[in-house]
């Protein structure tokens, strides 16, 4: 499948740039400018070429400054209560002060994970993030390592996600 | 006791669970600093001072009152080229040009570039070549071969930045150098493959080079 993907040099100059910035915050956690100069050139070239990045990569970006947002090093994490059943996680750019909360909700898979996403390839793909239901049953303990974990994995499997986007 | 606590290394029973990995001292303390310095309240004195030495303040008894228009709207907007130019958005800070701390991207980089052309004795140069033309260059090391300002000639680094005029390099001596693309000619190498680069031809912005397609052929003049 990865052969024959349209665009393939294109999706590795991404998965490039999004390691490369990692690679940068990992040597010297202070040196958000190049990271974010990185994420911004991804971001651009992603616009440009019309490729949809997957949620996961776009969840760790800040929308306003293109910075990368990691957890204590270029973002803070913290948890939002609403009223008594909803719960949010909400991240915060350190640089420009950008947050960005999302859900807590163990149940909710994104549209590209689901089945029916990958049975109509030709069928218009909905934006994700608008489909998030509110569940009762949220634990923001539970719901949040969840998320993080799975956020992790994504990072180190990355090249595999962008590869079969298609 | 407690301090010895927190500088206990991670169980390596709780290491499989959390998928985490204890670092090296001279990481875990460039860490601990960033993380420090990110979460300490940032003291307001600083922007008092611009602010009072650039700006007339008038001074009443009202305090502004808070736009409820502007607040309505909590998407995000993207920063204003002033914004971005007060922020310096992308300019590296002198502490951290530092050479060693480019290896690890260089490294990533050759991996990328391997990875990409496949790089194999039977290849041929043209596929390898059509395939960098798109292919990202942060993270190489590139030499100035040919220029038309003498100077330029034999700067060897790290390239970490790539603008639409030029390029910024970090040197061994720990310089960051601009070099204007036009009128220069790089080298580049991967295991043995050397491809040299007519800047003359490349003077876009690095994003825009994906999408370009190139002229096969074209005079170049240097
Ligand atoms: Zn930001």
């Amino acid at each position: 499948m990865a052969g024959q993907l349209k665009d393939r040099e294109a999706y590795q100059r991404l998965n490039y740039l999004y390691q490369a910035a990692h690679c940068v915050l990992s040597q010297n956690p202070e040196n958000v400018e190049l990271s974010r100069f990185y994420s911004f050139t991804q971001k651009t070239i992603a616009r440009r070429l019309v490729l949809r990045q997957d949620p996961s990569i776009k969840r760790t970006m800040c929308k306003k400054c293109c910075s990368l947002l990691i957890p204590g090093v270029t973002a803070t994490v913290r948890q939002r209560r609403k009223n008594r059943k909803t719960r949010f996680t909400v991240m915060r750019c350190i640089s420009c002060g950008q947050s960005k909360s999302l859900l807590n909700n163990p149940d909710y898979s994104l549209w590209a994970d689901q089945p029916e996403a990958q049975l109509q390839p030709q069928k218009q793909t909905g934006p994700g993030s608008s489909g998030e239901k509110q569940h009762k049953k949220t634990k923001p303990g539970e719901s949040v390592s969840s998320q993080s974990s799975a956020s992790t994995q994504q990072q180190q499997s990355i090249s595999s996600s962008s590869g079969n986007k298609d | 006791m407690e301090e010895a606590l927190v500088r206990a290394p991670i169980p390596p029973d709780l290491r499989k669970i959390l998928g985490v990995e204890s670092k090296t001292s001279s990481k875990a303390e460039a860490f601990t600093r960033a993380f420090l310095k990110n979460s300490m309240q940032r003291t307001s004195k600083h922007d008092l001072d611009s602010m009072l030495s650039y700006k007339a303040v008038i001074l009443g008894f009202t305090r502004p009152q808070k736009d409820k228009s502007k607040r309505s709207s909590k998407r995000a907007k993207g920063l204003s080229a002033k914004q971005k130019r007060k922020m310096k958005v992308f300019q590296i800070k002198p502490e951290h040009q530092r050479y060693e701390l480019f290896l690890p991207l260089h490294e990533l980089w050759r991996q990328y570039i391997i990875d990409l052309c496949g790089l194999k004795p039977t290849s041929s140069p043209q596929s390898v070549q059509q395939k960098l033309l798109k292919a990202d260059f942060h993270g190489a090391i590139i030499t100035v071969v040919r220029s038309k300002c003498p100077s330029y000639v034999g700067t060897t680094g790290i390239l970490v930045q790539e603008f639409k005029h030029v390029f910024k390099i970090i040197t061994k001596e720990d310089k960051l150098k601009v070099i204007p693309k036009r009128n220069s000619v790089f080298e580049v190498e991967i295991n043995g493959f050397i491809s040299h680069i007519y800047g003359s031809k490349f003077e876009q912005r690095a994003s825009e080079r994906s999408a370009k397609k190139f002229k096969v052929k074209g005079t170049i003049d240097l």
